[in-house]
């Protein structure tokens, strides 16, 4: 297996909606290395939910390739890409996208369920998952009964809990205010620390910050791809 | 793939659980449908019971003839014993020609005295009642016009109050004597009383040289010698009678079989006209079901592409919102099988018992079947669009649903 999570290679995305052809993607080429922080930056329409759908195997490029893991994902039928994204990819939403219904442990044992693995233990990894977010004793309570960041943290357990390859965030504090902002990236820096392969979509140059490796988007071109030498560390945070 | 099917039924109840009067409302159709269609099989079941434990003793060898008494004068109509006792020569499948009805008498037995219904009978028994003592008429009584008689229960009890064995005893009526040959048992329960005959039963032969001499009949009993012939004979006597009244006189029969096919007849139309009921529910609780599952699917667009952006497949989608269709509609037909075994086993119990003595079968088997096959079809027909609908969702424009 290779040192690369990611390789995308000259993608393109073309969307025809009636006689209208709007060109997301025009040619994108990068790699992304197991471990590293990546934040996608870009005006609005850039194309940069174009960009995290493809590598979340939400969609398919129109031309190019994208190899995740070892895997060429060009190749692989719904089904496949279905359990791509049950394995080795974790998402987290700007909403939440909790399931209202149903308490914390139940949200984040969510892909257990579809992973077919028994009630006990997904309720057990589960548990595990949400003390390792923080939320170890917000378990039974339901998503209306959190608030906002805590809401973000069983998302991001429930984007963790199969021990994804890659974890995809779409502008995950777009929803949520400055102070909550900095909590949720002090967690994603922490699960950095600890390993994790990140790769998150931001507006704001802030929150970049937390991230070493900002790759920017025009027009559905990458316009730069810069390393920052000064991330401030989990501790830092106030 | 679909790797177990057990937690999707869970997930599914707790989704109907935290829906519970909108789970209720949609299968209301349902749970009135399959609930009718169960209890009219189990009543036209319970009914068809009853008829037979009403007419069971009956035997299918006679026929009752009666003026119709929807004719102008029904006292014309009456006939003369000697003219229904040449049907024996005139019809070969006719056996033998029997007044019906009897006479109202003061008898003695003992000490006992009654006023009691005197019958003539013939040595094929109109109802076959088991006796419980000696025997019955035999060719032999009849042919010699014999003073001998059968005793049928209600008689026994009033003119036997303490019990034992009769037969050998005398019965007075009137100046004559007739010796008890046999004692019937009492007629199965019910509020219909089985036994047809009167209370005390006489050789036809002795009761019309004796009782009924010159006096014209209202009905008249034939006993016949093929019972697959019966219907034609029946016609055939009733035109005999009209022709001896210059058709100026209507008259109709009566036989076991054509008395349990027309309740069967009955019965079966009504079974129909329910089960097209049914039907009719069947599909206006489909097609409610339907539109809350694709209300329900609408709602859960975002959830939809929450769970295939985690990683669950379109066969997963499927099996989520087909099991909760199946779920609904099963939920629906289970109410509705108990609800129909209640209200048939309830009508079975209170008012056809009581009419006939015979405790229904209850048709679980068929009940069973009907619920199961309902919630098949219900769930198959119209869960599946919903749940098709489901699964094709694309996860990208289900998450940016608002
Ligand atoms: N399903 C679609 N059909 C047609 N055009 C689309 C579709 N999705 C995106 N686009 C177009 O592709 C372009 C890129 O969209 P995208 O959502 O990737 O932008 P973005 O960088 O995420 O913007 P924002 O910061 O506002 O979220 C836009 O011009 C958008 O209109
Ligand atoms: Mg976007």
């Amino acid at each position: 297996m290779s040192e690369n999570a990611i390789v995308i290679d000259d993608v393109t995305k073309i969307y025809s909606t009636g006689a209208l052809e709007v060109q997301a993607l025009r040619g994108v080429s990068f790699t992304i290395e197991r471990g590293d922080y990546v934040a996608i930056m870009g005006p609005s329409g850039s194309g940069k939910s174009t960009l995290m759908n493809l590598i979340g195997c939400l969609d398919r490029p129109t031309t190019g390739r994208y190899t995740l893991d070892g895997i060429d994902v060009g190749t692989l039928d719904d089904n496949a890409l279905a359990a791509i994204r049950l394995k080795k990819l974790g998402f987290v939403f700007q909403g939440f996208n909790l399931l209202s219904r149903t308490n914390a442990i139940k949200n984040v044992a969510l892909p257990l369920f579809y992973a077919g693995i028994s009630q006990r233990e997904r309720e057990k990894t589960a548990l595990a998952m949400l003390g390792e977010v923080g939320l170890g004793d917000r378990g039974t309570h339901k998503p209306n009964e959190l608030s906002g960041g805590q809401q973000q943290r069983v998302a991001i357990a429930r984007a963790l809990v199969n021990d994804p390859a890659v974890l995809l965030a779409d502008e995950p504090t777009g929803n949520l205010d400055s102070t909550t902002s900095v909590e949720i990236m002090a967690l994603f820096r922490h699960l950095n620390e600890s390993g994790r392969t990140i790769i998150m979509v931001t507006h704001d140059p802030e929150t970049a910050r937390y991230a070493k490796r900002t790759i920017r988007v025009r027009d559905g071109l990458v316009v730069s791809d810069e390393r920052s030498d000064t991330v401030p560390s989990a501790l830092e945070v106030t | 793939m679909l790797t177990q099917i057990g937690p999707f039924f869970s997930e599914a109840f707790a989704v109907l659980l935290g829906n519970k009067t909108r789970s209720l409302l949609t299968v209301l159709g349902l749970i009135i449908g399959v609930a009718a269609v169960i209890s009219i099989q189990i009543l036209g079941k319970g009914m068809s019971g009853a008829v037979t434990g009403v007419l069971g003793t009956l035997n299918d060898r006679s026929f009752f003839v009666f003026p119709n008494s929807r004719q102008a004068d029904v006292f014309k109509a009456a006939i003369k014993y000697t003219d229904i006792a040449k049907t024996t020569s005139l019809f070969p499948n006719i056996v033998a020609a029997l007044p019906a009805g009897g006479v109202q008498r003061l008898m003695t037995a003992g000490h006992h005295h009654a006023r009691l219904s005197l019958t003539s009978e013939s040595d094929i028994a109109f109802a076959t009642v088991p006796l419980i003592y000696g025997r019955n008429l035999s060719a032999d009584d009849i042919g010699r016009s014999a003073h001998v008689c059968v005793l049928a229960n209600n008689g026994y009890k009033r003119l036997f109050p303490d019990g034992g064995d009769p037969v050998g005893t005398s019965v007075r009526v009137s100046e004559r004597r007739f010796i008890v040959i046999g004692v019937q048992g009492a007629p199965t329960a019910g509020i219909v009383p089985t036994n047809f005959g009167g209370d005390v039963l006489i050789p036809y032969t002795t009761f019309v040289a004796e009782f009924l001499r010159t006096r014209p009949l209202f009905a008249a009993k034939f006993l016949v010698r093929d019972p697959s012939e019966i219907g034609a004979t029946e016609v055939a006597v009733i035109k005999y009678l009209k022709s001896i009244k210059n058709g100026r006189s209507e008259y109709q029969t009566f036989d076991r079989r054509s008395f349990s096919s027309s309740i069967d007849g009955i019965f079966t139309a009504l079974t129909l006209v329910v089960s097209l009921i049914g039907a009719v529910s069947l599909v206006v609780a489909g097609i409610g079901i339907m539109n809350i599952m694709l209300v329900s699917v609408t709602e859960r667009t975002r959830e939809i592409g929450v769970r295939k952006a985690i990683g669950a497949t379109s066969g997963q989608v499927l099996a989520q919102f087909f099991i909760e269709a199946l779920l609904l509609s099963g939920v629906g037909c289970g109410i509705g099988l108990v609800l129909g075994l209640a209200i048939g086993a309830a009508v079975d119990r209170f008012a056809l018992v009581a009419i006939s003595g015979v405790v229904p079968e209850i048709p679980w088997v068929q009940s069973v079947v009907i619920a199961v096959g309902f919630a098949t079809i219900v769930t198959l027909v119209f869960g599946t669009y919903p749940a098709y609908r489901a699964a094709r969702l694309d996860p990208i424009e289900a998450l940016r649903y608002e």
